[in-house]
């Protein structure tokens, strides 16, 4: 594990942000931190990374308690891009690598990584949104570390600065480095994530591989044929115990959830055998904002 | 590391060469006008500048002065939390720790750097206005500049403590002010004279004593504070304290 987190929780005064969260972040892994603003990512992340103070609980990166040495094998952006407004993007950077230790010859490199080279003596102060947030992309990428904390990190680009960052996600996911990314954008998390744990309200509803998030969520629409009623075809799903979550759909269709040991086949099967015959059978993915939405009502 | 990292922050920055010229210029311009006054009919002129007596006098004007490298030092690490870059710092590899040590740095640069004019001014006053000097006279009362440079760094370490303490520039500034002006006079009067000399305020200004404080204690009788030398190692440990307590304040969430 490249990160554990036990039993964390946060107070600030009577407000509990962060309730008996446990995470762990395997190596490897493109980890989405998912949940609304304000369930407690940002917290999560500042707690894990020593610069909030948890309440309760314990942090262990590679498998010891954070130090500087376990640091400087992150880069992380949290929350805001962090920098002087007074220097440039260059002079910004000579900084950051100082405090990571850094080699500084890797400026030009990030820099470059970010598109921001042409503006490297600008002053960071006349930066717009987005490239405040690329800096910061290239300040991370700074010390060649092995695993990437990125808090929001497509805040305030374009959509072509978004499909930048996630091309940047998935390039560095394929070098092996691991990657922790927050976010409220459940589309940036579905395209690019490996894992995902959903946050509400400072606790933890589900988290685990993608797949395994989605596929408990899929869904089968059933739809009966001419000489079946909407009401036989409920009875006859009523009588399989691995169906459940039966719900009437539109045209008169009807879809339900299976364990996740039955395949569409064998509910097929199942209800000819009851004599039911259905004019299409068909399996929904569900999205990972319906799940979250079902996680999070 | 961390010291390349401080002065990176600080050699760009125009907010700090405007605050260290207008030290040296106040200071200098106050030094040079100060000959031309008049005191019971007679001009001041050179003898103000004689040496050895000019150190200590500069000295005590100088005390005056270090309200504009506090504000400096509070400007310094106040906008650390506003850019929230203590907070990046931290997320970087710093330690809380680190973070102090690179600001007591930056004080104790600075104090050097207050050093380093007062002796100039003093050199340059004394050597170009005041009397010829005696064999070893230039340098005699060195001292006095040396506790001045210890006084510095003490309004430095108390200006440094309400930065972490507020974490607001107006605010810090402020309550910097306040102390000195406000707070501890007010709360001197209360306590009796034992106490009354222990006060950080009152503790530092016994450094750089005023000119002539002895002719002044025969009219007005004792002031009350400690004699340099007994003020300078409770100089030192209100100075460490301050760091310490920085240190603990700092500890709170970033």
């Amino acid at each position: 594990m490249v990160l554990e987190l036990d039993h964390l929780s946060k107070r600030y005064g009577g407000t509990e942000a962060l309730r008996d969260l446990t995470l762990h972040v395997p190596a490897g892994s493109v980890y989405g931190l998912l949940g609304p603003n304000g369930s407690g990512k940002t917290t999560t992340l500042g707690i894990a990374l020593g610069v909030l103070n948890p309440s309760g609980g314990t942090v262990r990166w590679f498998g010891q308690a954070l130090s500087a040495g376990s640091k400087r094998r992150v880069g992380a952006l949290l929350e805001t891009p962090n920098f002087y407004p007074y220097l440039s993007a260059r002079q910004n950077l000579q900084v950051a690598a100082e405090v990571k230790r850094a080699d500084a010859r890797r400026i030009d490199e990030v820099l470059e990584t970010v598109g921001l080279l042409g503006r490297q003596h600008d002053a960071f102060q006349s930066f717009s949104l987005g490239m405040k947030q690329r800096l910061a992309l290239a300040s991370t990428l700074l010390g060649q570390p092995e695993v990437l904390v990125l808090d929001e990190p497509t805040n305030g680009l374009d959509p072509q600065g978004i499909a930048e960052v996630r091309t940047l996600v998935q390039r560095l996911a394929a070098e092996g480095k691991t990657i922790i990314l927050a976010s409220h954008l459940l589309d940036e998390i579905e395209k690019v994530c490996t894992h995902v744990a959903v946050l509400q309200r400072g606790q933890l509803r589900a988290a685990g591989p993608v797949r395994d998030i989605l596929t408990s969520a899929d869904r089968v629409v059933l739809r009966p044929g001419p000489a079946t009623t909407p009401a036989a075809l409920t009875q006859a799903l009523a009588r399989l115990p691995w169906v459940s979550d039966v719900q009437a759909e539109a045209d008169g269709c009807l879809s339900a959830v299976l364990t996740s040991e039955q395949h569409p086949a064998a509910l097929n099967e199942a209800l000819f055998s009851q004599g039911i015959i259905l004019a299409g059978l068909e399996l929904r993915h569900r999205s990972l904002e319906t799940q979250f939405l079902a996680l999070t009502s | 590391m961390l010291f390349r990292a401080e002065l990176r922050k600080l050699l760009p920055y125009r907010t700090v060469w405007i605050l260290l010229v207008l030290y040296a210029v106040l200071l200098a311009g106050f030094v040079g006008m100060s000959g031309g006054a008049v005191i019971n009919g007679k001009p001041m002129g050179s003898s103000l500048y004689a040496f050895p007596g000019v150190w200590s006098r500069l000295a005590y004007v100088a005390s005056y002065f270090n309200l504009l490298l506090g504000i400096l030092l509070i400007i310094l690490i106040t906008d650390e939390f506003q850019f929230r870059t203590f907070r990046q710092q931290v997320l970087d590899g710093l330690s809380r720790a680190e973070l102090i040590q690179g600001k007591l740095g930056i004080a104790a640069g600075l104090a050097v750097y207050a050093t380093l004019v007062v002796l100039g001014i003093g050199l340059f006053f004394g050597l170009t206005r005041g009397p010829e000097a005696a064999p070893g006279a230039v340098t005699a009362e060195l001292g006095a500049v040396a506790l001045y440079a210890v006084q510095a760094l003490g309004y430095l370490s108390l200006a440094a403590l309400l930065a972490f303490a507020l974490r607001k520039s107006g605010l810090a500034i402020l309550a910097f002010m306040l102390y000195g002006w406000v707070a501890e006079p007010l709360v001197r009067s209360q306590v009796p004279d034992s106490l009354d000399r222990f006060f950080p305020g009152k503790l530092l200004s016994a450094l750089t004593p005023t000119p002539g404080q002895e002719l002044l204690d025969t009219v007005t009788g004792p002031s009350g504070a400690l004699l340099p030398t007994q003020a300078l190692p409770v100089a030192l440990a209100y100075v460490a304290f301050f760091w310490l307590l920085s240190y603990l304040l700092l500890r709170r969430d970033l």
